[in-house]
């Protein structure tokens, strides 16, 4: 057996160990009145809950990774010159010796991390107000007309005046019945999405396993 | 619903994926004509941008990691991913992966180390800080490595704005698709070209000749065709309830001619 078929065969047991623990673990009366079965569920749900757990260990080491991949990235860039990389590896160690310094203290995260945020935040506002004037360039079609009618309609909706009560209404009925219905759909078809891929990857048939 | 309810039903709803995508990886959907996916048209051509210039092509899973809710979103796109590096690459610049998820870098990893056979591509998988941070940092690199197209397929929120307005001033043109509602929103108003919702799924299959890719969206496609006509037909059957002019007769005839309607489309397609 190669070491894709090993691969296969250990994510096919743990995913099914997995999903049947997540499934019947801690459900008792899935199994009745009968005496112990209590314990039975409990003992089911065990195996979810250690592989869980290992997962949560596996994501904190692999933030670790990350930042020694960003920093590996921007070293890389330094050597050709790139000013903001210095920039971001400067900030690096001097966040670094701050917080070992003055332990605990959060001054540098409040007075440069949150304005800069603050910041882009308001830079997205821009971003999203400019995109939205721009879809009927990008997309002169019924479906851009309709995106940029109902965007109006919400934003009028929500201005404060006695005298647009009535476009009011129809932004509500907008957000509560067409709305609702295409958000929901959208979450439908992504719901499905994400079933069938993970079937796909219990059954060992995806390509990350195939060596 | 109670409880025990929902996981009978969960475990047969499961089940009967499992054998759906069996049977139609079984039968490799060869006979089944995937949808056509109006967003993936023009990857060929940003593929052959890039080969001519030497420009290299951005994918990007934005907050898709390995662990969290949207896990199969990573996988899936790793897999979309996996397609659009093999057919670029006979460019000079291997394509950048960039993600904010540190669990999906030993995937971005993967993607380029299987699909870039030229290898040395690893360290073109990048992580940055996810949400601002990460959208800030993708504007960056949009400066320094002039990418010839961005495919954004994975988990976005609203930060999507601001790399899809950074990559429209500076000419470079998107695809983008997200699991969330707030960054698909986006994603339709901003990116040149859009998928959207199961498509995220589908675009694997619609990319490869993979006969399994193919089945997944098959797969795909009968729940949706089995959901729409259930829909349709509670629905009809609630009106039937309300509105004492309708029988059973017309509620079927309707749900017919919507089927058929259904049917039609699917077909034309």
């Amino acid at each position: 057996m190669g070491r894709a078929g090993l691969a296969g065969i250990v994510a096919f047991a743990v995913g099914l160990t997995t999903v049947l623990s997540l499934l019947l673990g801690n459900n008792p009366a899935l199994f009745g009145d009968q005496p112990g079965s209590e314990e039975l569920a409990r003992r089911l749900a065990l195996p979810g809950d250690v592989l869980l757990r290992l997962l949560v260990i596996v994501i904190a080491l692999s933030i670790v990774i990350g930042i020694v991949n960003l920093l590996y990235i921007h070293i890389g860039r330094l050597t050709r010159g790139k000013f903001y990389s210095a920039v971001l590896l400067a900030s690096f160690a001097f966040t670094i010796f701050w917080l070992t310094v003055n332990r605990g203290d959060t001054s540098l995260l409040e007075a440069v991390q949150v304005p800069i945020e603050s910041a882009l935040a308001a830079l997205l506002f821009l971003s999203l107000a400019l995109g939205g004037a721009r879809v009927m360039q990008k997309r002169a079609d019924i479906w851009g007309l309709l995106f940029v009618a109902v965007v109006l309609s919400v934003l009028l909706g929500s201005l404060p005046l006695a005298e647009l009560a009535p476009v009011r209404a129809f932004s509500a009925w907008l957000l509560a019945v067409p709305v609702s219905a295409g958000a929901r759909a959208i979450l439908l078809g992504i719901a499905l999405g994400t079933i069938v891929v993970g079937v796909r990857a219990v059954l060992g048939l995806d390509r990350s396993y195939r060596g | 619903m109670d409880d025990t309810t929902l996981q009978v039903y969960s475990v047969v709803f499961v089940a009967i994926t499992v054998v759906l995508v069996y049977t139609a990886r079984y039968f490799q959907a060869r006979r089944w004509r995937q949808r056509q996916l109006d967003g993936m048209k023009r990857i060929p051509q940003w593929i052959t941008q890039s080969i001519e210039s030497s420009r290299p092509l951005h994918l990007s899973f934005g907050n898709a990691g390995v662990g969290g809710d949207n896990t199969p979103v990573a996988l899936a796109e790793a897999e979309f991913f996996h397609q659009v590096v093999r057919r670029a690459e006979s460019c000079d610049m291997s394509p950048v992966v960039s993600l904010s998820a540190p669990t999906s870098l030993p995937l971005g990893q993967d993607v380029l180390r299987r699909a870039w056979l030229k290898g040395g591509a690893l360290s073109r998988a990048q992580w940055y800080p996810p949400d601002l941070a990460y959208a800030s940092a993708i504007s960056a690199l949009m400066a320094d490595d002039e990418p010839a197209a961005h495919i954004m397929a994975g988990s976005f929120g609203a930060e999507l704005a601001l790399m899809l307005d950074s990559a429209a001033r500076r000419g470079q043109p998107s695809l983008a698709v997200s699991d969330r509602l707030d960054g698909q929103a986006v994603a339709f108003a901003q990116a040149d070209h859009v998928l959207i919702g199961e498509e995220l799924f589908a675009a694997p299959g619609s990319s490869s000749q993979d006969g399994g890719g193919h089945g997944d969206a098959a797969v795909l496609d009968v729940w949706r065709a089995l959901i729409i006509s259930g829909a349709t037909i509670l629905l009809m059957l609630e009106f039937s309830k309300r509105l004492p002019l309708l029988s059973w007769p017309l509620v079927a005839i309707g749900v017919a001619i919507l089927l058929l309607l259904g049917i039609f489309t699917v077909w034309r397609r």
